[in-house]
């Protein structure tokens, strides 16, 4: 397929030009160990206090689960999300847009995958390993239980896609904000913690304003066995209806867009 | 009046480039406001202590109530906020893209625009600062001490931990003019400060081991320590103890960075000319 093969000169380009640079290849992995340790001890001071038997009903070993989709997806959005996404506003500021629209592929596709971050993808393999840890750990995941997992995640990451995109594409009307991803960030870093964790009244915005619930919370729940099958089907018609909204505000978009010279 | 020309001149140059500075930030405030409300690790840490210390049995959870744990977490989001610092990221973008060459040619070092932007952009952040801290009092119950003299050496504090912030991100972004690219090497120190110096929980509930490595480095006396003196959990002689260890860490900073500094122009004036 096109897209495919597309995405994989994207793949190839990025990698040469990113291992030419050994050092910060090496100080790459160092921050994802790092960034992993501060996620683990977060959770861990929880629990090494005698006051705190389970954190709203989530063993530690359940709670790793949650430490891992939220490494993950850290990962996946600064492998593919915050180097793609961020370059939007540039583009629109400075013109260089306009050579994307005038190549025979669809601009959407092309602003979302030209350049992969590769050097965070220890960030994917932490994420995962925490995640099987904390599953074997448990010692109670069906493997239905995690095919259900792996679709209510992959429905989550179309999600945090659509959110990161619509965010940015509101470049177009407000020019000069490049760091607007990072608004998502601020409410995503409670993805940390199971969300039972957080006291009630916060509970129904981080799962219908901002889903944050469904991207690391959900899942782990689903390996626990604990997701029933409306929630399942739920999970991906919102993630369908996310990314068609995205798509809708993109064209509306690209029509209002007068490109910077003229 | 008998003063130093040359004083009187480096002053001068100061108060423009801060004038200029306070102007170009203004411009940059909705970027400056989408920061503030990215930085929430703080808060939704307090909000999870807070609720394990309302179900705690004795309400309680190594002597702090979950209004405690409030006003804990509401100061180290905004000593957080006052912290923040951007200038290894902007040195390595000018050393790579070569910008740093026309600053070079000025008659000040590029230290201070940068120091002197940095104090510009947190009096544009102040205010909509100190709205979010009204909000989030107002909205968790609170409560700060009032004596003038804890509010002194908590000024006094993170003026110096900024400082060391300020040398330290100072050293890194220098290392662009050695390696190709700084940000992983910010975000290893980044998630040391972070951890360490208190924003995940305050410093007395972590496990000893990590009190013990953590009182040797300056992180705790930077974040957590002005807040625990706000926050009627500390006194000024631990305020002067730990005043000490961060100047002595802050002094060493400093010297580094005028080596590194002097270092890599040498380099630079090398390779880039």
């Amino acid at each position: 397929m096109r897209f495919l093969r597309l995405i994989r000169i994207y793949v190839g380009a990025s990698l040469s030009t990113q291992l030419a640079y050994r050092a910060n290849f090496v100080a790459a992995i160092l921050g994802s160990l790092a960034n992993l340790a501060t996620g683990l001890l977060g959770v861990l001071l929880f629990y090494s206090r005698p006051e705190i038997g389970d954190l709203g009903g989530w063993s530690l070993n359940a709670a790793l689960m949650v430490v891992g989709f939220f490494t993950l997806t850290e990962g996946v959005i600064s492998i593919w999300l915050r180097p793609n996404l961020t370059q939007l506003a540039e583009g629109i500021r400075t013109g260089t847009l306009d050579f994307l629209l005038l190549k025979p592929v669809d601009a959407q596709f092309q602003l979302s995958f030209r350049n992969l971050d590769v050097l965070r993808l220890p960030d994917l393999v932490l994420g995962i390993g925490l995640i099987v840890y904390g599953a074997a750990k448990l010692g109670t995941v069906t493997p239905w239980n995690a095919l259900l997992g792996t679709c209510l995640y992959l429905s989550a990451v179309a999600m945090v896609y659509a959110i990161w995109f619509i965010l940015n594409t509101s470049a177009f009307w407000l020019v000069n904000v490049q760091n607007i991803g990072e608004l998502f960030q601020g409410v995503f870093s409670a993805g940390r913690y199971p969300v039972q964790a957080l006291p009630t009244w916060i509970r129904p915005v981080l799962t219908f304003v901002v889903p944050v619930a469904f991207v690391t919370t959900i899942p782990a729940q689903a390996l626990r066995g604990e997701v029933g099958t409306s929630l399942a089907l739920l999970s991906p018609l919102v993630a369908g209806v996310m990314l068609a909204l995205c798509r809708l505000v993109w064209v509306r978009a690209l029509g209002s867009y007068t490109s910077a010279s003229s | 009046m008998n003063q130093n020309p040359l004083n009187r001149a480096f002053f001068n140059k100061l108060r423009v480039i801060g004038l200029t500075q306070f102007a170009h930030m203004t411009i940059y405030r909705a970027e400056i406001v989408i920061w503030m409300l990215s930085g929430t690790l703080s808060l939704i840490m307090g909000l999870i202590w807070m609720q394990q210390a309302d179900s705690a049995p004795g309400g309680k959870i190594g002597g702090y109530s979950a209004r405690d744990f409030a006003s804990y977490f509401v100061a180290t989001w905004a000593t957080a906020q006052l912290l923040v610092t951007w200038v290894g990221w902007e040195l390595s973008f000018d050393i790579r893209q070569g910008t740093l060459s026309p600053k070079l040619l000025r008659p000040l070092d590029p230290f201070w625009t940068h120091y002197v932007n940095h104090l510009a952009e947190r009096l544009v952040r102040l205010p909509a600062m100190l709205i979010l801290m009204t909000v989030f009092m107002l909205a968790t119950g609170a409560r700060f001490g009032t004596d003038p003299k804890l509010w002194l050496a908590y000024a006094a504090l993170v003026a110096l931990g900024f400082l060391f912030r300020f040398f330290w991100e100072y050293c890194i972004g220098l290392l662009a003019f050695w390696f190709e690219a700084t940000d992983n090497f910010q975000e290893i120190v980044w998630v040391m400060y972070i951890s360490l110096g208190g924003l995940l929980a305050p410093l007395s509930l972590y496990p000893v081991a990590v009190q013990n490595v953590a009182r040797l480095t300056p992180f705790p006396y930077m974040l957590g320590l002005p807040c625990d003196l706000i926050t009627g959990k500390a006194g000024l002689s631990e305020a002067l103890r730990g005043g000490l260890v961060l100047l002595g860490w802050t002094l060493a900073f400093g010297l580094l960075r005028a080596w590194v500094w002097r270092r890599g122009v040498g380099k630079y004036g090398a390779v880039g000319a």
